[in-house]
């Protein structure tokens, strides 16, 4: 172990190039790592106008050629990028001497890289399982599922310890790959609250009036429109809501039901009430969050539930499903709503009860926001899991490899 | 000298005429004092093992049981043949010479011990993508093509069994042609000219 702790990160995704939640999480926590004394080398695949190398508020970040070789499907595709991301951080191992403690390897996409670097430099691994294949899917139906489990399951095998973002997904991946506990290791995911507390001092009145009415509440949903995030159980109580209090939905996000639910919508004649935005950028998403009186996030299906995060950190109350991580990211009445999860009379009482009731939606958003702060900081974060990279680099000392 | 050879058959796994060509290559070396280390495949016949000849096998087996074609089982492979190279690296205090790699199926592995331990290695051609599949350049088709030529472009040098190999590897991958040594089985200097080109790959890489 060099006098620096160093970490080489392999991720799929790194900003800018993003496409769901690994990124904006290998973002924080390396830059929040690298404020806690650790050297940090991020090993990420290209992305338009991003450069091979650049060093990010401390962080070394290192992009790969990840469309080089062609590939007849996703998966392939995967392993063939592994094949160019595997060499080319071995190539920056070998010019560092060989100075990296630990390599971090973010879900399956980066499975046979980071088995693979272990091996070679004897040098201990670790993974973060974000999601799960059978999770995704519900189950494994095909042999390119049950393909995509077993390198999941090869790298919990491979990896020193398994970090899991809620105790909803240590229980889940536990399952899955039948691992004894004692390799699992629970660090939330983080939420970055600064970001909305630059937007408190400006005035959002006339951003709020593109979106709604002064008269009306906003009812906030930010997710993918597709089944398993439940936003057909929303629309199903708009007309439930509206009979209580005005109202404008606002629907953050595209996925194959957007136009199902418009339809639905217009059907109802309630158009007027539920505007469906797309996909917005981070700066007008953010405000929105500022705006909303209430956030709702009705998932059937969600390993840890980032979106209930932000809007805490954005304070706005929360409402959302009693299932998967956000069971555990929210405490009943007391930091925010649980609501059965697909049922829209237990989804209509939770709105309303939040617009209704003010002083209770005052408390929840309070407490919820203490909560974002003492629990879900990356900072905090950062330093579980550097205890973790000790932990392992104590035991990997007393290794024969060592 | 010491050589790691890696070939995806080794008997007593023969699929085509490759598994008791490495053979013979490896048992010459082992005869003339070369110490062979072989790391190939077999689904349950794992580990590592002395062969009569003094040839030294390793044998590795899919982590991943499941898969969809011959590409993502190769490519799960890979890193099992560098746990088994690595392992053989370390347990001889890192005095390996060379790797020489046979067909594409393991060019990822040894492209990769080659950057992260600087072990220089001979890419020997049995047959090509682009005869095997008669042409055809489907994505699937022009993934192993992609692989071959990684390996080719990576390899010290390269090994073919005949001239007209040698012009193929030249027109499809644009090879050097003086990295390409024809060396044609059976013939009169078959085994000394193998040996003359592993000592003039062996430790030609800068400091490990």
């Amino acid at each position: 172990m060099s006098k620096e702790l160093t970490v080489m990160m392999l991720t799929w995704e790194f900003p800018p190039r993003i496409i769901g939640g690994i990124s904006p999480h290998v973002y924080y926590l390396s830059r929040n790592l690298a404020k806690n004394g650790v050297k940090v080398y991020v090993v990420t695949c290209d992305f338009p106008g991003a450069p091979q190398h650049e060093v990010v508020d401390g962080v070394e970040v290192f992009r790969v050629d990840s469309y080089k070789n062609p590939s007849p499907d996703f998966a392939t595709w995967v392993y063939l990028m592994n094949v160019n991301m595997q060499k080319e951080a071995a190539a920056l191992v070998n010019s560092l001497g060989g100075k990296v403690d630990i390599f971090h390897a973010h879900d399956w996409l980066v499975a046979n890289a980071g088995i693979g670097l272990k091996h070679v430099f004897r040098k201990p691994l670790l993974t973060t399982i974000h999601s799960t294949e059978i999770g995704r899917r519900n189950g494994i139906h095909f042999d390119y599922e049950r393909m995509i489990h077993e390198t999941e399951a090869w790298l919990t095998y491979e990896a020193w310890r398994v970090i899991c973002c809620s105790d909803y997904m240590v229980s889940h991946v536990k399952w899955a790959f039948g691992l004894p506990t004692d390799k699992l290791v629970m660090i939330p995911n983080g939420v970055d609250a600064e970001v909305y507390a630059r937007i408190e001092k400006e005035d959002l009145s006339s951003f709020r009036s593109k979106f709604a009415l002064p008269e009306e509440k906003i009812v906030l949903f930010v997710g993918r429109l597709v089944y398993e995030k439940g936003v057909h159980v929303l629309i199903n109580t708009v007309p439930k809501v509206l009979e209580k209090v005005n109202a404008k939905f606002i629907i953050v996000g595209n996925g194959y039901m957007k136009e199902q639910l418009s339809n639905i919508v217009k059907n109802m004649g309630l158009a007027h009430k539920v505007h469906f935005t797309g996909f917005v950028d981070d700066e007008t998403l953010r405000k929105l969050q500022k705006c909303a009186d209430v956030s709702v996030v009705p998932s059937l299906f969600e390993p840890f539930g980032i979106v209930a995060l932000e809007a805490m950190a954005a304070k706005s109350p929360v409402v959302v499903s009693d299932t998967g991580g956000l069971s555990e990211i929210v405490e009943h009445e007391v930091t925010g709503v649980k609501v059965y999860a697909n049922n829209p009379e237990s989804l209509t009482w939770g709105i309303t009860k939040v617009l209704l009731d003010e002083n209770f939606a005052k408390r929840m958003k309070e407490n919820a926001y203490k909560k974002v702060q003492e629990k879900y900081n990356w900072n905090k974060i950062a330093q579980q899991t550097k205890a973790t990279y000790e932990t392992i680099l104590n035991e990997y000392s007393r290794s024969f490899w060592a | 000298m010491h050589v790691i050879i890696f070939s995806w058959e080794y008997p007593p796994r023969v699929v085509g005429q490759l598994a008791n060509y490495v053979k013979e290559v490896a048992v010459q070396l082992a005869k003339n004092n070369v110490k062979t280390s072989v790391v190939t495949y077999h689904d349950f016949l794992t580990g590592q093992y002395e062969e009569p000849e003094g040839v030294i096998t390793y044998r590795v087996t899919n982590p991943v049981r499941t898969h969809i074609g011959v590409l993502t089982w190769v490519l799960t492979l890979n890193q099992e043949v560098e746990r088994a190279a690595a392992n053989i690296y370390y347990n001889v205090n890192k005095q390996i010479d060379l790797i020489d790699v046979h067909d594409w199926h393991f060019t990822p592995a040894a492209v990769t011990l080659k950057k992260a331990l600087n072990l220089p290695f001979i890419f020997s051609v049995e047959s090509l993508e682009e005869h095997r599949s008669h042409g055809a350049n489907s994505p699937f088709n022009m993934a192993i093509k992609s692989l071959e030529w990684l390996g080719m472009y990576e390899a010290a040098k390269l090994v073919v069994k005949s001239e007209w190999m040698r012009d193929e590897v030249y027109r499809l991958y644009k090879v050097p042609l003086e990295k390409i040594k024809v060396i044609p089985p059976k013939s009169a200097n078959w085994f000394k000219n193998i040996l003359e080109t592993y000592k003039s790959v062996a430790g030609g890489m800068a400091s490990r």
